[in-house]
């Protein structure tokens, strides 16, 4: 029974994380059409921006992951509006550009910081006790600011001029453009929300998980794996795919061990993509 | 009649086309001049990007990007590990078993997978090397799970053990001309049917062509191939190992395909033998040529879309224009 | 017999209703206008006949066959085949090739009188010309030109006269007349060149809102006070 409320726990602080991630992905799908294999690559800017604060600036850390959040959010923005613009609607191009910038993130990554893994811990330790299990604290504040930033996410898009914008553009971009919604500022904007929400959970999670330069690869399939679950472009469907894979995960590393998790879950999504694209919520998905 | 001509020139093949197979046939006295293990190592890594990067060039043919080379590459390169230890190393059985179980494998799930295009075939292919990779850790049975096949014996051609590095070498020569054989056959053959799904697949379609048919051989055609890749990685290295065929090294054979231009079959070659080199030059793990390959992916599709052979072949026009 | 039916034709997107319950048939060597207001569902009704989309509901014959829900390329080979209202052709390839892929991929050999209609829009001279070089219009006859090159026996087109200059328009008629007279083409034809319409067809149906308003000669229906009604406040429609 412990052991199957610590692993509820486990997986619910993963769901948290990579409900953050796939958020970001299935935005910058839902609104620019791209496939963003670089956002493994923002996850681990955050992560080492954080570190290099901590560690070489001294700065105390929530300033850090801060930072963090500002730095990747203004790549994204340059990226998109330098490069990405340009081809925006070449949606093979979009995503070859965006496999190019992850290609030369982790590369740099690597010759500043080196292959080996960084000393890059969380600064609260310690656990606290429910009843029969024992929550680590960096976990559980971890958990808090993933639930609140998605909090946020959700009352930008919903309740903001801004989200309106963005949200009608994800829906149908003739129709968004006819009404006088811009996309040459728009399309920076949810790109840049999007890679900020990467960068935090990079500048979050690196601590407690691992930092160095090879992390961002499964941070991507994982993002994959549940944004296709949810459906491709779905924020709604991406939120409860993630805490299944979280959920899912954690149990199947408890109770089997290795990666028959994962196996099943890749298996699950490869016939979802075939039979159901639309995703576990069924709503209905651009060019198709 | 008279005045639309049916058949314009068919010819038997395009310059590039003869170019290529000439280019892997000259490929063969590499090993015969030289014993530089510099030489032999970046001629064996080429050879064998060459024939992945051959198998996403026909994907490419048909506008699909593909990042499930590595699961069919595990394939090919796995079913020989496995035939070596009941001590089955002929080589023509290998060559026809290691193109022969992806091909066969890809029936089926091309049925499944080439209802789907553009992106949404980038991801499902994604998640198909993914799934390879998870399932060769999960049947140490057969595959030796995370440890892989170690020890693999050396193929015998003709009864003679092909052990030496000349010979490995030699061998692989032999694996890329037949790759590029194929490759050239097939689009060759059916090149007007690819262009036409390539450039519009709604009008292909219209017009009465039966384009899942194309699309399907293509596939199949293109796991033979990966597996192929798989076969000559296997030999050289004498093991089959999970981290061989990681999903990340089809970045790679994206990567020598786009760069060497999608064009033209020489692209995939020139691409391989360009990338593989620069990655020998940049380091000795070459592990600093991600970054090159992201910054050269970064230019071609923003500024040379044709790729080094395209944008070649572009020089080449201008410079003889003014005359023409 | 007819050789084009369609029964009960509906379709919907989701919850979305494009069109329902449209029947009518196309008799051999016939022609068919239709007409309606922009987001009538026309172009989605083409796409559904010619097996782009499957239908929701109801079924399409072709010579008496139930051709409902097979894939395009099996359709186009059993002797439909449609244009498309912008331009389509392979882009990067000359005329020639265009059409020589046209006549390949429909696999029923030489139409009749290809030549002829190839000199009649002037493409025979420009055989070697990148198909994308063409002016509009001529891509726009090109587009036709391939999907007769199939040696079809029935025809949709979709919008042929949309972004022609007023001169060119008179292109229409003349592949019209070709297809039907050269080719024993049954032809079925959506417009918004009410011109164009009252000069070739002899009936028309007219959409509006996803459902059959109107079916007869034009005169007659035109008059309509619905079919007037339905197109008041369209302004595109007043060319």
């Amino acid at each position: 029974m412990e052991q199957f409320l610590q692993a509820a726990v486990i997986g619910i602080s993963l769901g948290a994380q990579y409900a953050l991630l796939a958020l970001g992905f299935t935005l910058i799908f839902g609104i620019l059409g791209v496939v963003n294999f670089a956002h493994g690559g923002f996850y681990m800017i955050g992560g080492y921006v954080a570190y290099s604060c901590v560690g070489l600036l001294g700065l105390p850390y929530p300033l850090a992951v801060l930072i963090a959040v500002a730095a990747t959010a203004a790549l994204g923005w340059v990226f998109e509006l330098f490069l990405l613009e340009r081809l925006i609607d070449d949606h093979l191009a979009t995503l070859m550009l965006t496999l190019g910038l992850y290609l030369i993130v982790s590369n740099g990554l690597l010759r500043v910081f080196g292959p080996l893994s960084m000393e890059f811990s969380f600064p609260v330790s310690g656990s606290i006790q429910f009843g029969p299990i024992y929550v680590p604290r960096e976990n559980l504040i971890v958990l808090g600011i993933c639930l609140s930033a998605i909090l946020a996410l959700w009352l930008v898009l919903f309740r903001t001029d801004l989200g309106r914008a963005l949200r009608a553009l994800a829906d149908d971009r003739q129709v968004a453009m006819a009404q006088g919604m811009r996309p040459k500022l728009l399309f920076p904007a949810a790109f840049a929300l999007a890679t900020g929400l990467a960068g935090l959970t990079g500048a979050l999670v690196t601590p407690i998980l691992a930092l160095s330069p090879g992390v961002g690869d499964p941070v991507l399939a994982t993002s994959f794996l549940t944004v296709i679950l949810g459906g491709l472009g779905s924020l709604g469907g991406a939120a409860l795919a993630a805490f299944i894979v979280g959920i899912v995960e954690a149990y199947s590393s408890v109770y089997f061990g290795g990666s028959i998790g994962a196996l099943v879950l890749f298996t699950l999504v490869l016939l979802l993509l075939v039979f159901r694209p639309t995703g576990l919520l069924g709503r209905e998905i651009r060019g198709a | 009649m008279a005045r639309l001509p049916l058949a314009p020139r068919q010819r038997l093949l395009a310059w590039d086309e003869a170019t290529a197979i000439a280019v892997a046939v000259v490929c063969f006295i590499i090993p015969l001049l030289t014993k530089s293990v510099l030489v032999y190592s970046v001629l064996n890594h080429a050879l064998i990007g060459v024939i992945a990067a051959q198998s996403v060039w026909i994907m490419l043919r048909m506008n699909l990007l593909t990042f499930a080379t590595p699961a069919f590459m595990a394939l090919g390169g796995y079913t020989v590990a496995i035939a070596g230890r009941y001590e089955i190393t002929d080589a023509f059985l290998m060559t026809a078993a290691a193109f022969l179980v992806p091909a066969l494998v890809a029936v089926p799930l091309g049925a499944l997978v080439l209802r789907l295009r553009g992106t949404y075939f980038v991801l499902v292919t994604f998640v198909l090397s993914q799934i390879m990779q998870l399932l060769l850790f999960q049947t140490p049975d057969l595959t030796g799970g995370s440890n892989g096949i170690a020890g693999i014996p050396a193929v015998t051609l003709f009864g003679t053990e092909m052990i030496s590095h000349r010979q490995v070498l030699l061998f692989a020569c032999g694996i890329a001309l037949i790759a590029t054989l194929i490759a050239v056959a097939l689009t060759r053959y059916f090149r007007q049917h690819f262009a036409a799904i390539e450039e519009n697949e709604i009008l292909s379609e219209s017009l009465g062509l039966v384009v899942w048919r194309y699309k399907a051989l293509g596939f199949v055609v293109a796991a033979g191939l990966a597996g192929l890749a798989g076969y000559s990685l296997v030999n050289m290295l004498l093991t089959a190992h999970p981290s061989s065929f990681d999903s990340a090294i089809a970045v790679d054979f994206i990567a020598y395909t786009i760069i060497g231009g999608r064009e033209s079959i020489l692209g995939p070659i020139i691409g391989s033998v360009a990338l593989v080199y620069a990655t020998h030059a940049f380091g000795t793990q070459g592990q600093y040529a991600q970054g090159l390959y992201g910054v050269l992916i970064l230019v071609v599709i923003l500024v040379a879309r044709g790729g080094i052979v395209g944008t070649a072949r572009l020089l080449w026009r201008r410079m003889r224009g003014p005359r023409a | 017999m007819s050789e084009l039916r369609v029964e009960g034709l509906a379709k919907r997107f989701g919850g979305l209703r494009v069109f329902q319950d449209i029947s009518f048939s196309l008799e051999p060597g016939g022609l068919l206008g239709v007409i309606g207001p922009n987001g009538a569902g026309k172009t989605t009704l083409v796409n559904v006949i010619s097996g782009r989309q499957p239908p929701s509901a109801g079924k399409v014959f072709l010579n008496g066959r139930d051709i409902s829900g097979q894939p395009t390329h099996a359709i186009s080979r059993l002797g439909l085949s449609r244009s498309f209202q912008q331009t389509n052709t392979f882009k990067s390839v000359s005329v020639r090739e265009n059409i020589l892929r046209a006549i390949r991929f429909g696999q029923r050999g030489m139409p009749t009188g290809l030549e002829d209609l190839m000199d009649e829009f002037h493409l025979t001279e420009r055989l070697d010309e990148q198909s994308d070089k063409l002016p509009y219009g001529l891509q726009k006859m090109l587009g036709l030109v391939m999907a007769y090159a199939t040696s079809p026996s029935v025809l949709l087109l979709d919008e042929p006269a949309a972004g022609l200059e007023r001169v060119e328009r008179n292109h229409v008629d003349t592949f019209v007349a070709h297809a039907r007279s050269a080719g024993k083409c049954s032809v079925l034809i959506i417009e918004h060149d009410m011109d164009l319409i009252r000069r070739l067809c002899p009936r028309i149906l007219v959409l509006d809102a996803g459902v059959l308003l109107a079916d007869g000669s034009p005169a007659e229906v035109l008059a309509r006070p619905d079919v007037i009604a339905a197109y008041l406040g369209d302004s595109e429609e007043a060319h």
